[in-house]
């Protein structure tokens, strides 16, 4: 024993001797690569306009004497290296770099700040455990237990993290929420399980003044019967069995006795009530009857009238009798008429006398298995087994007990949050950091909650039971992606990568925008919606999403884009002649959420394009930087763009103000809600924008064209917020060569989405796990 | 939103009374409707009538000068936004030259908005994070609610208009949970605020099915308890096997089952029966307006009845774009709080201001005509409101724009506009309210003390 901890001590020991080393070693030879490649090519292509003493961006690159300065700004290299992979620095009227040049120096970035070489073993990083967001509670409970009701809806908003609202690390647990979970799950068993109790047989119920009349008006409170008389009706009662017979009545009182309401069934006078509630607080009365299945007369009659005008007490001089209602309840000892498919989905077994234990054990062990997207324990059985002897305990059915027992299902963590478990990595590796492949089940969760935001289903399970899963990836992504639930992707992915879910928030300025209301809105989202599925559906490019010839519309939206023939309110594909629209650029959803309410913001759309479709994001603006002055008494000869201008001229502004304003001012021709103009009130549209890199062009299409142009920038920023997306976490620098090897599978594929999704759920960040 | 005005209605109709929402005695904990158990209440009421609490925010600054009276001490003037609390004057303090230093930049560049929000009751700089690792401090009113909530059925309550954002990082690489939250329980655990005026409802009174028998609903709570015991054990167990972020989130999950075994447990007591007579909110107003209005109603309610002390209230998220078509201002708010200096933006601005103000004053006369132990309900709370943004173009976080209204149970001298001396820790007037409350604490975020002044 003593020999093994001690060996295990030396291999420590060793190791820590051995990492150091390859340290210094590293340290050394990115040193070298600092002083003779990385500070020189600073100096000639960089230094002139970034350095000095007001240097451009505020950003100083002629101040690093040795690695250690550099080391001191580490923020501003990942800026740089995209600025440089892109070209847009140096500008083309610049020196420009040869390729070699640039590969050293982005190679270096690469190496000394994110400590990544693709070439070595991979870190595929550790997803924290994943709170199921209010998608994923609806369609899991959806597919769980076969109620869709979208109990979650009246949840909290879930948090936001790096653009997407199902980041492990950033779900919160807010105290409300537990409330509204257990509240959520009260609800669903009442309505998955059938417990048979009298109060919840189905009810008839008749209105006073619906059903026959013998005598009596209409009143206050109901039928109100003066002197002697009847109300009945007809009831269709579906089994023999016991019913209880309800009247809701009040009554005003006179002489020596209540008012009395005698309960007829056919014909036989079967319960006389003594009406004591005070006129117009009716009550109920009731009685009990055993009666045969089948059609019968249910009356109520006024059977005691009574007049004396010479009472002292003018309260006292009128017995009169007033009926709101007659209810019939039952059968209050029957099996229900039909149980719901979820009951019997749930409760497949049928529990006999002295076996209700094993019965309840397999009921549970199915549910709670397929809830916490494993096998469930046999401790973890054990312990819900035991609701159902609570609820006997309680005097309460079988039923009863499953239904708790489901309850507490669907509170626990390990329902609630997507769980995957550490507690082996894999031991036949010797590496330390425990790197290792995420089991089978987990595999199946992760795939499900990807591409349909819900739990695996049967298929994908038994897949995981046999460990055959990740044999058959590629078939299980492929039919997943077929599948109806695959627009849960759309829904979520989607609308929060594009930002269009902030959609359901703006309220353009009606007086400018009088087309815009609801209907248009979701019009707008339905139309990105369905655009992105026909992508996935009919696995075309990804490159469609920045420049289609067709779309999706209907006759509203049809109408506001200026597209005739299309009619009706069901939105149809639609072939678009006009090569300035197409792609999600040019469609009213994305137009509308980067405008402000009264006008369009060429700088809010150019950011857009920046972060959503290129993953480079501007720099903030100062604190003070101040808007536009927007008064609508600007002079109207002159025009936003020029207004803009103007306020560009201030170089504080204009660094980074310039390649944001050009790409929005290549979409002027659309308004601030999306519609076609060619004037902006009196004055004609300038779409015309010339980026910092020379690039120039004119109106959308031109826009669009550089755009495609960049498609390895679109590429790589799709497949990172995808990848994002679909882990639920945050990307880090070593995700970096996953993502890398997701947009050469893409190019080499002809930009077909499957490729994308296929290169996702392949790589590394997705198959597997850190072990700490 | 019509169903809650016929409900309104019918309920004023069925209990002959003339208040706003049926402020009614058969409300307070503990009633019956005989003069005996009445009188028995008042002198309850008056011996102990607790003080409340609630810290109302409103996002993106103010038109200072439309706000700052010029006259210091009682008998101040009223600039155009204080206009609407005239009738209350004597009833609120004008505190100006309080800071909120948590919400400067110290390095970190743009998000005023989101650290103003984080820092408002925290005191705190939040970390510059729009992922994992988010970390502002405990908010007074949770500290409050730590102290004092446990005599109420809800520690404390978080209202809001806004849910939280959909979709982005909401402010220059901020998380949204700065620009949103107002409360936090933990330094990273924010406090999720409650939007929709039907669920505040539901979550107030309706407590379990209409006509529930007392026994079937001990039974019920008794399943509950049985169930949170269960989960507990699961958590604590999957604790044990995970990793530190793991184990950070399962601590979060078992706060709030440890929380809810103790609401359901004081919900035992016979006391907490619901207004039988009034009908919830059909969910959240179209009218933004209705929507104010509603949550200030619930709010008023969940005061009187004694069912929570302590509240926030968030009128629209830090930030908020939202546009006041209906008051005549179409622009988006915050798009407008870049002003520039340029005065028509400046005059929207504070028609924004005051619109938020008339609110705060149909409030806070609900609060004073509600009759509560010896004096009103007005009298026995402390009612801050403000933003932690001065100027929405300067985004400054000195000389913030605070009120507080309320006599605090006699611990305050209200009817007077007082100056603090440049740089005065807002948190001082929290630590100066937690006192009152019973819920002293030495430490909070910034500040360094009290102020002297509130009393006299």
């Amino acid at each position: 024993m003593t020999y093994r901890l001690s060996a295990v001590v030396v291999a420590v020991f060793l190791a820590g001797h051995v990492v150091a080393d390859q340290a210094r070693a590293a340290r050394d030879k990115s040193d070298t690569a600092f002083r003779e490649q990385v500070k020189p090519f600073l100096a000639k292509y960089c230094a002139d306009c970034h350095g000095g003493a007001e240097p451009e961006s505020k950003l100083a690159l002629d101040r690093f004497p040795d690695l250690a300065a550099a080391d001191a700004q580490r923020d501003a290299w990942p800026k740089i290296r995209k600025y440089l992979q892109s070209r847009i620095m140096p500008p083309k009227d610049a020196a420009q770099p040869t390729a070699a040049e640039l590969k050293a120096v982005i190679g270096w970035i690469d190496l000394h700040f994110s400590g990544v070489d693709c070439s070595l073993r991979r870190d595929p990083g550790r997803v924290t455990i994943r709170r199921l967001n209010r998608a994923e509670y609806n369609n899991t409970i959806r597919d769980l237990v076969g109620v869709d009701f979208h109990p979650a809806d009246d949840f909290p908003v879930d948090d936001v993290g790096y653009g997407f609202d199902n980041i492990g690390d950033v779900l919160s647990m807010p105290p409300i929420l537990l409330e509204k979970y257990l509240a959520a799950a009260d609800q669903i068993v009442d309505k998955a399980i059938y417990v048979h109790a009298p109060d919840k047989t189905p009810k008839q119920t008749f209105l006073a003044g619906k059903v026959q009349h013998q005598g009596g008006a209409e009143g206050a409170g109901g039928w109100q019967f003066p002197s002697n008389g009847e109300l009945f009706t007809e009831v269709e009662l579906p089994a023999r069995g016991q019913y209880v017979l309800r009247g809701r009545a009040s009554a005003s009182q006179a002489g020596n006795e209540l008012a009395k309401m005698a309960f007829k069934f056919d014909d036989k006078q079967v319960h006389v009530a003594e009406v004591a509630a005070e006129w117009g607080s009716a009550e109920l009365y009731e009685t009990k009857l055993t009666v045969n299945k089948g059609k019968h007369r249910f009356g109520l009659a006024f059977v005691n009238d009574f007049y004396d005008p010479q009472n002292p007490d003018p309260k006292r001089r009128d017995r009169n009798l007033a009926i709101e209602y007659l209810e019939v309840q039952g059968p209050l000892d029957g099996p229900p008429p039909e149980m719901p498919e979820s009951h019997k989905k749930i409760l497949y077994c049928q529990p006999t006398k002295g076996h209700e234990r094993e019965c309840a054990e397999k009921i549970i062990s199915r549910f709670a298995s397929r809830a916490f997207r494993r096998p469930a324990t046999s401790d973890e059985v054990g312990r819900l087994v035991k609701f159902v002897d609570l609820a006997a305990a309680n005097g309460e059915s079988f039923e009863r007990g499953i239904q708790l027992a489901v309850e507490a299902v669907l509170v626990s963590p390990k329902f609630l949050f997507r769980v995957e478990d550490d507690s082996k990595p894999d031991e036949k590796s010797s590496n330390t950091d425990g790197i290792h492949e995420i089991n089978e089940y987990e595999l199946a969760a992760r795939l499900s909650y990807f591409l349909w935001s819900s739990m695996p289903d049967d298929e994908l399970f038994h897949d995981a039971y046999l460990g055959r899963l990740r044999k058959n990836l590629r078939k299980h992504v492929g039919r997943m992606l077929k599948d109806p639930k695959s627009r849960a992707f759309v829904d979520n992915f989607v609308t929060q990568w594009l930002e269009i879910r902030k959609l359901k928030q703006l309220a353009p300025d009606p007086m400018r925008f009088p087309a815009f209301n609801d209907e248009l809105r979701e019009a707008m989202l339905e139309e990105t919606r369905l655009f992105f599925g026909a992508i996935v559906d009919e696995d075309r490019s990804v490159l469609d999403l920045i420049d289609a010839d067709f779309t999706f519309l209907n006759e509203r939206l049809a109408k506001h884009y200026g597209i005739r023939d299309v009619t009706g309110p069901e939105f149809r594909r639609v072939h678009l002649n006009d090569p300035d629209r197409g792609g999600v650029l040019t469609q009213a959803s994305v137009l509308t959420i980067t405008s402000n309410p009264t006008r369009t913001s060429p700088v809010k759309r150019g950011k857009w394009i920046l972060e959503q479709l290129l993953d480079m994001p501007p720099p903030p603006p100062p604190p003070n930087a101040g808007d536009l002055k927007d008064d609508g008494k600007v002079d109207a000869s002159v025009s936003l763009r020029q207004r803009m201008e103007q306020h560009r001229a201030n170089p504080l502004c204009a660094s980074c103000h310039a390649p944001m304003d050009p790409l929005g001012f290549g979409l002027e021709n659309f308004d601030a809600i999306g519609a076609w103009r060619d004037r902006e009130g009196a004055i004609a549209v300038d779409a015309s924008g010339t980026l910092p890199d020379g690039a120039s062009f004119k109106g959308p299409r031109e826009l669009k064209a550089v755009l495609k142009q960049r498609k390895d920038d679109f590429v790589r920023c799709l497949a990172a917020k995808m990848l994002t997306y679909a882990l639920g976490r945050g990307l880090e620098p070593y995700d970096q060569c996953a993502v890398d090897d997701i947009a050469v599978g893409l190019a080499k594929h002809d930009y077909k989405f499957s490729a994308l999704i296929h290169g996702i759920v392949a790589s590394d960040p997705f198959q597997k796990r850190r072990g700490k | 939103m019509s169903n809650w005005h016929i409900s309104r209605r019918t309920a004023l109709k069925g209990l002959g009374t003339a208040l706003g929402l049926p402020l009614l005695d058969s409300m307070l904990p503990g009633t019956a409707f005989s003069p005996f158990a009445r009188s028995v209440q008042a002198a309850e009421a008056a011996r102990a009538a607790p003080t409340r609490a609630a810290f109302l925010y409103v996002p993106n600054g103010m038109h200072m000068a439309d706000w700052t009276p010029t006259k210091v001490g009682p008998g101040f003037d009223l600039p155009p936004i204080l206009q609407h609390l005239a009738p209350l004057q004597n009833d609120m303090l004008v505190l100006t030259g309080l800071a909120q230093d948590g919400g400067r930049a110290h390095g970190d560049g743009g998000g005023d908005h989101a650290r103003a929000m984080a820092s408002f009751l925290t005191g705190t700089h939040p970390k510059k994070t729009h992922g994992a690792d988010i970390k502002a401090g405990v908010s007074a009113d949770q500290v409050a609610a730590e102290k004092v909530g446990r005599l109420t059925r809800f520690p404390s309550l978080e209202l809001g208009c806004d849910a939280g954002a959909q979709t982005g990082n909401c402010d220059t690489g901020y998380s949204c949970a700065y620009s949103h939250n107002a409360a936090w329980k933990t330094e990273s655990q924010p406090v999720a605020k409650e939007v929709n005026p039907r669920l505040v409802f539901e979550r107030l009174f309706s407590d379990g099915p209409p006509g529930e028998t007392q026994e079937a609903k001990a039974r019920r709570n008794r399943y509950r308890l049985s169930v949170l015991d269960f989960v507990a054990e699961d958590a604590s167990s999957l604790k044990k096997r995970l990793g530190a972020n793991d184990q950070r989130k399962l601590d979060e999950y078992l706060t709030t089952v440890r929380e809810l075994e103790r609401r359901i447990a004081r919900s035992e007591r016979p006391a907490e029966e619901g207004p039988a007579k009034i009908t919830k909110p059909s969910g959240i107003p179209d009218d933004y307006a209705e929507h104010i209005r509603i949550m200030y109603d619930l709010l008023a309610l969940a005061f009187q009845a004694d069912m929570t002390r302590i509240a926030t209230f968030v009128h629209a998220n830090e930030g908020s774009n939202r546009s006041y078509a209906f008051i005549g201002v179409s622009d988006g708010h915050h798009d407008l709080s870049h002003h520039a200096g340029d005065q028509e933006k400046q005059a929207k601005i504070s028609k924004i201001n005051q619109f938020h103000a008339s609110h705060l004053a149909y409030f806070l006369k609900k609060l004073k005509d509600t009759p509560d132990g010896d004096g009103s309900l007005l009298d026995h709370a402390m009612i801050a409101y403000g933003s932690a943004i001065g100027d929405g173009n300067r985004h400054n976080h000195d000389d913030l724009p605070i009120l507080l209204a309320g006599r605090g149970g006699g611990t305050i001298a209200p009817g007077r506009h007082i100056r603090y001396e440049r740089e005065t820790p807002l948190n001082n007037l929290w630590l100066s309210m937690l006192d009152r409350l019973g819920a002293h604490t030495d430490r909070l975020g910034d500040g360094n003390g009290t102020l002297a002044e509130l009393a006299d």
